[in-house]
């Protein structure tokens, strides 16, 4: 038990230094942008019809802090980060973790239903293609994979429409219908998030599957053929209880392993999938303030956000990893 | 007989000889030349990038605002056609159409069809003027008679569709160069740098890559793209994506030439050239680098569709290029509206040419995988 602590805590000060380090990049590319977040809120303030000196500039900078040396803007940033608080934004000049607030769990949770959607169809899928000699199948499945990559989500995303505008007239967009779109949660509010939020889930985890499955099977095929499988089959055991209780288990590990890295990759798919589906509650956020409004602080803050999750992901499936996987216990354990 | 049998040896040592002498990019090819689909993806990569190289040449119009097509805005593809009601004709043509305001139109501009008038289609006809490679040409493959002819239709400012496309796979492949270059030079110097010294530098570099590696690229680069000023020139801004992408492209690369460093740097002839008082770039660069290049270009091969990928994501989302350059993210900027979606399908057809496009480049790739494993013979 104390090992296990023992490696808990190293995996959890190496996921903080992580953050650490990944907060001092993000910091260090907002600041290299040009312009800061007084003057953008003095151009604004300008823009009203308000005169505006360099020395009220000056005045701006030193109400936040921004004329203080960088290493120590960082740090007040990261401290304050880890406490959840990321300031003001830049240009709307409300605090952030408001504005964000249920929006960014929203499409976190989004994300990760499409994470769990994809495995779902792809472990079961990738062991009965690894075990599975029908040509039709394996080459059928290739092409899935393959089309998974050069089909990109938001392209997938474009076909969607495409088709459901040409075939239905509706183009199958948003993440709730008009009526529910500012009530409070409800069992009718959540019926019809459901009823839209399939389409996002279904496109986000699209290429994540197709990757999956090619893992699956690669990883499957690679463990049915040792010797212990054989050994197994010799003593009798035969049919799924075979699959799933030997080769399996191994297979899935390295599998659980990727998990942080498949989030990364649907968190760079979200902002584009989100802008053709018109997730305003979800996507719309994030390209505003990434892309639209120049605003440092707030991209800041959803990278930053964003970041987190996969590190905190990463953090749950080492430990995870730890506590099913004998072969990690043990080797942890000494 | 004996001397058949010679010959037999003869040949049997000469092929021998051969495999043996073969070096690792010759041995790659033999494997590669084997499997069908990775072949069949390395034409069709071949012709579409020259293709695009040959894009003015291929094309019957200037893909830029100086090419449009001011008759036939949002104009349905033209097909060519041998037969119609008045008879047939040897030539493909198409027909003419005029742009119309009156009380018939309801006083809107509409495009009238006159089904009267055929305009043929002619082959290698002179046109807008172009540059390959700086000497300048003005035949085009083909075009029509008098007035224009647009084989994928127009979009909204009167652009041919065929043209853009064309031109498009030719940016979209130069942004996905220069981008995969940009990773590969960063992947050799860290990945370099940690493989070859191991040890603590390694977990350092290690470390960071890995942290480097969590922060998701796209949203990141989305907000360091939205501060490009919108008043930077076409080029600048080619040139900018092109760094973004290859700064999001060099981890995965960096960690491959730091595996192969490391199993390579314990080598004997590493040892050997140390004695001999080498430097460790110089021992990088002439001795390790060219043990693996073969593998090295085939994780370029395959990075490559990523480059193209996140580059149409960019400027799709309209934070990448822009008019008047003509990538396949460009082209498809507008598709998202209702408009397009409902009367214009056209604007899809370069979303074809993107796909076959990765496709194919998944396909060698993979080919090209299998083909540098040296185990993938024996596996089977």
């Amino acid at each position: 038990m104390y090992q296990f602590v023992r490696f808990a805590a190293v995996r959890a000060s190496l996921a903080i230094f992580t953050l650490v380090l990944v907060s001092f990049i993000v910091f260090s590319l907002m600041e290299l942008v040009p312009g800061d977040c007084a003057e953008r809120y003095l151009a604004f303030k300008n823009s009203q019809g308000a005169q505006i000196s360099i020395a009220d500039i000056e005045a701006e900078r030193v109400r936040l802090g921004l004329d203080k040396p960088y290493i120590q803007r960082w740090g007040t940033w990261i401290i304050n980060a880890f406490q959840g608080e990321f300031g003001d934004s830049c240009i709307l000049r409300l605090n952030i973790s408001q504005l964000l607030g249920q929006k960014i769990w929203l499409s976190v949770g989004i994300c990760l239903a499409s994470l769990l959607v994809a495995y779902m169809i792809a472990v079961p899928v990738g062991i009965i293609a690894a075990t599975s000699r029908n040509p039709y199948l394996n080459n059928g499945l290739r092409l899935v994979s393959y089309l998974g990559l050069a089909l990109p989500n938001f392209l997938l995303a474009l076909m969607i429409m495409l088709f459901s505008t040409v075939m239905f007239g509706d183009s199958l967009t948003g993440l709730f219908s008009k009526e529910y779109r500012d009530a409070d949660w409800s069992y009718d509010r959540v019926m019809d998030f459901l009823s839209h939020v399939w389409l996002p889930v279904f496109i986000l985890g699209w290429s994540a599957t197709a990757f999956a499955i090619q893992t699956v099977r690669a990883l499957m095929s690679d463990e049915i053929s040792k010797l212990y499988v054989t050994a197994a089959a010799a003593r009798g055991v035969s049919g799924s209880r075979l699959l799933l209780r030997y080769p399996a288990r191994h297979a899935l590990s390295p599998i659980i392993n990727s998990l942080g890295f498949d989030l990364n990759r649907i968190f760079n798919e979200l902002p584009i999938v989100a802008l053709i589906l018109t997730l305003t509650e979800a996507g719309s956020l994030l390209i505003e303030s990434l892309a639209r409004s120049n605003d440092q602080q707030l991209a800041g803050a959803i990278i930053f956000f964003l970041t987190g999750s996969i590190v905190a992901i990463n953090f749950i499936t080492d430990i995870l990893l730890a506590v099913i996987d004998p072969r990690i216990r043990h080797s942890i354990m000494g | 007989m004996t001397d058949k049998t010679n010959i037999d040896v003869d040949v049997d040592q000469k092929a021998k000889d051969a495999y043996f002498t073969a070096s690792q990019g010759q041995l790659i090819w033999t494997r590669f030349k084997k499997q069908k689909a990775a072949m069949v993806g390395a034409w069709v990569l071949v012709i579409l990038i020259l293709s695009g190289f040959f894009a003015p040449f291929l094309t019957p119009y200037d893909p830029t605002i100086d090419g449009r097509d001011k008759e036939y805005e949002n104009g349905a593809p033209q097909i060519p056609s041998f037969c119609d009601d008045n008879g047939c004709s040897f030539r493909p043509f198409i027909y003419t159409y005029e742009r119309e305001r009156s009380i018939k139109t309801n006083f809107r501009w509409a495009t009238v069809i006159d089904t009267d008038k055929r305009r043929y289609l002619v082959f290698f006809t002179q046109g807008d003027e172009y540059k390959i490679l700086g000497v300048k040409f003005s035949t085009h493959l083909f075009g029509v008679d008098s007035g224009k002819v647009h084989l994928f239709g127009t979009d909204s400012t009167g652009k041919d569709i065929l043209s853009r496309t064309f031109h498009a796979i030719n940016t979209s492949m130069a942004v996905g160069t220069i981008g995969v270059f940009i990773a590969f030079v960063l992947a050799l110097m860290i990945g370099g740098l940690s493989g070859y010294h191991g040890g603590w530098v390694d977990s350092l570099i290690q470390m960071v890559t890995d942290a480097v590696r969590t922060v998701p690229a796209i949203p990141l680069f989305m907000a360091l793209a939205a501060f490009i000023p919108s008043v930077w020139s076409a080029e600048a801004r080619f040139l900018f994506i092109s760094i973004i992408l290859g700064f999001i492209g060099w981890p995965t690369l960096a960690r491959r030439v730091r595996t192969h460093l490391l199993t390579e740097r314990n080598q004997e002839y590493v040892l050997a050239a140390k004695l001999c008082g080498a430097s460790g770039g110089h021992i990088i660069r002439r001795h390790l680098l060219p043990s693996f290049t073969s593998y090295i270009i085939v994780d370029l091969v395959i990075s490559f569709p990523y480059m193209v990928l996140s580059e149409t994501a960019l400027s799709f989302i309209g934070l990448g290029l822009k008019d008047p350059v003509n990538s396949l993210g460009v082209m498809l900027q507008n598709v998202t509206k209702a408009d397009v979606l409902l009367n214009y399908q056209w604007y899809f057809i370069p979303v074809i040419f993107f796909i076959v496009l990765v496709m194919a480049f998944v396909f060698v790739g993979d080919g090209l995988r299998d083909a540098a494993d040296p185990y993938s013979s024996t596996k089977k």
